[in-house]
């Protein structure tokens, strides 16, 4: 893939929260560079896979390959389940850290809010597929549990970020402190 | 500005120009030889650090030049490089393994010369150094340029000094709870805290610590708490938290002073949504005391958000007297890529249709006729504007593929 698709499949992602991705590619992607490159952007090739939800959840915010998945409230890195993994396992060759921060996310479908914990994979350099960062509820650097700019990889035996996952620790008590 | 060197050199061959007789042929050109860069740090030169090219470049602000690079560790984030221009030196943190992105990690301070951009030698340090994706906070230098502040992560916090005279660390200092190193003198450095408050750490002659000081509890680190994106004038830092109030604190006495905090936002301008965020989102320039801020229009959870707006603020009258819009960087990466000229009618074309995503961070320099650099973290392209009137100057592109800081040497 040339580097103008690799950084349009980039755009594309990091664009997710606040504007539809298909709002503007739809409109200008093929001004740019043609209807052939469509095909490759993650529009695309997501876009069947919403019939079938994680958790009980449909949509895009039911697909743990998505930035939009319900659990991925407050992650800031590669999704593991683009990269070998999946939402709660790291991909071959990565080995999970043990320490983390964490997010409280509501799930849509039973509208419970749960601690959920990114727990980063590490050992091999950057994943580079499915970028994602949303920050509901993240905090600053020396708030530790709750900030998502941190390399979690430093609790772990080798150091090198490649993805994050987003495990359900349990019910939370209370949701985001946010404004 | 152009080098008196520069310029020696261009009229030198202006003349052998005009000498050489037509249909001579060029003369053998000599091989092997290495540019150095100029003796004087320039007033509009800026480092645009790139996470994925793992390299910091230095580019000159006033033709978009490229000067040289320094090559960073296997980090996510390139470390601040830091200049001093006492020592005519360059320091930058690296982490690196043995095996590539493998085997046993050790961390260095890097120096190099800061003509030649030659690494001249290096001092190992704890292999704990910070890495986060914005790379914000984690370095600094003290005044006087003799110590160099690497915060740890392991994942307890501390901060390592390095004395860059002696060539060795000084000391480990723990900092439980606290994070973002604050340079604020020669023998003291300012932490945010977990709880609220801001800690002063003072060192000894030597760089061991000599005791720490706390301010009161002047932020809630929970409902609205102060990002770590500070900027300073000599002893005074001011930090801005997620709703947009202005903290001044004075590092000068015995004890950190917060000052009484101001909201960058009237009442009207907060109803409308507006709100700071990104990463580098604040610049200061201390000839004019003007804080210039990233911002958008956005709900709670759009803090890093790019923004497409800069807002210029008079500090000392705690008013803002300035808008500047961040004309799309789009052309200005794509050209390259796709082989057109982002100056010409189809970069003007595609700036017109293409989104504008905004602004992540930005930088100032410290001169009386300053330059505003601003990038956006995922496209390989930096903006210059006229940082007093606004003026759109020049784009620099080819500026790498990803990154969030802008530093002015």
């Amino acid at each position: 893939m040339s580097r103008l698709d690799r950084w349009f499949e980039g755009l594309a992602r990091q664009s997710a929260r606040k504007v539809s991705r298909r709002s503007w590619l739809s409109r200008f992607g093929g001004v740019l560079v043609g209807g052939a490159t469509l095909p490759l952007l993650p529009v695309a090739r997501a876009a069947e896979k919403h019939a079938v939800g994680e958790d009980g959840v449909q949509g895009p915010q039911g697909d743990p390959t998505r930035c939009e998945y319900w659990r991925h409230c407050a992650i800031d890195g590669f999704l593991c389940s683009c990269c070998g993994g999946s939402h709660t396992t790291c991909p071959p060759g990565t080995e999970m850290s043990p320490v983390t921060w964490i997010g409280t996310c509501r799930n849509p479908t039973d509208g419970k809010d749960y601690i959920i914990s990114y727990n980063d994979c590490c050992g091999r350099t950057f994943c580079g597929r499915c970028m994602c960062n949303r920050n509901e509820g993240e905090r600053p650097l020396y708030h530790w549990y709750r900030n998502n700019d941190l390399n979690w990889c430093s609790g772990a035996k080798a150091q090198t970020y490649s993805c994050s996952t987003a495990i359900v620790v349990k019910v939370a008590k209370e949701a985001q402190p946010e404004k | 500005m152009v080098p008196r060197a520069e310029l020696a050199v261009a009229l030198c061959f202006g003349l052998v120009a005009i000498a050489r007789p037509a249909g001579a042929d060029l003369p053998p050109e000599e091989v092997g030889r290495v540019m150095r860069l100029p003796e004087t740090v320039g007033e509009h030169w800026i480092w645009v650090p790139d996470r994925l090219f793992r390299h910091s470049v230095l580019f000159d602000g006033d033709t978009g030049r490229m000067l040289g690079a320094i090559d960073v560790g296997a980090q996510i984030s390139p470390k601040i490089p830091l200049w001093s221009r006492g020592r005519s030196e360059i320091y930058n943190v690296d982490t690196v393994y043995s095996r590539g992105h493998r085997g046993e990690r050790k961390d260095y301070l890097v120096i190099y010369d800061s003509r030649t951009l030659d690494a001249k030698g290096d001092i190992e340090i704890p292999p704990r150094s910070m890495d986060t994706g914005t790379g914000i906070a984690l370095v600094g230098m003290l005044d006087g340029d003799r110590f160099v502040l690497v915060l740890n992560h392991s994942p307890g916090t501390s901060v390592s000094v390095v004395d860059v005279e002696q060539r060795q660390l000084a000391s480990e200092i723990q900092t439980q709870g606290c994070a973002g190193v604050f340079p604020a003198g020669p023998d003291r450095f300012g932490m945010l805290c977990g709880d609220g408050t801001v800690m002063t750490v003072h060192l000894t002659d030597d760089g061991r610590l000599d005791h720490l000081t706390r301010s009161e509890r002047f932020f809630d680190p929970v409902v609205d708490p102060v990002t770590e994106k500070g900027v300073r004038d000599g002893t005074t830092w001011w930090f801005v938290s997620f709703e947009g109030m202005l903290h001044e604190i004075d590092f000068s006495g015995d004890t950190p002073a917060p000052k009484p905090a101001w909201s960058s936002f009237t009442e009207s301008e907060r109803r409308d949504g507006w709100r700071v965020g990104g990463a580098q989102h604040v610049a200061y320039h201390p000839g004019t005391n003007r804080l210039y801020s990233v911002v958008h229009e956005g709900g709670p959870g759009s803090h890093k958000d790019p923004g497409r707006e800069i807002w210029v603020y008079d500090l000392p009258a705690k008013k803002k007297i300035d808008v500047f819009e961040a004309p799309n960087l789009m052309a200005a990466f794509l050209g390259p890529q796709a082989g057109f000229d982002a100056s010409g009618v189809t970069g003007k074309v595609l700036n017109f249709l293409l989104p504008n995503l905004g602004v992540h961070s930005i930088a100032v320099t410290g001169d009386d006729a300053p330059l505003l650099f601003y990038r956006h973290a995922d496209l390989g392209a930096v903006g210059v504007l006229d940082a007093l009137s606004g003026e759109h100057l020049r784009d620099i592109d080819e500026a790498g593929l990803s990154g969030t800081l802008l530093v002015v040497p």
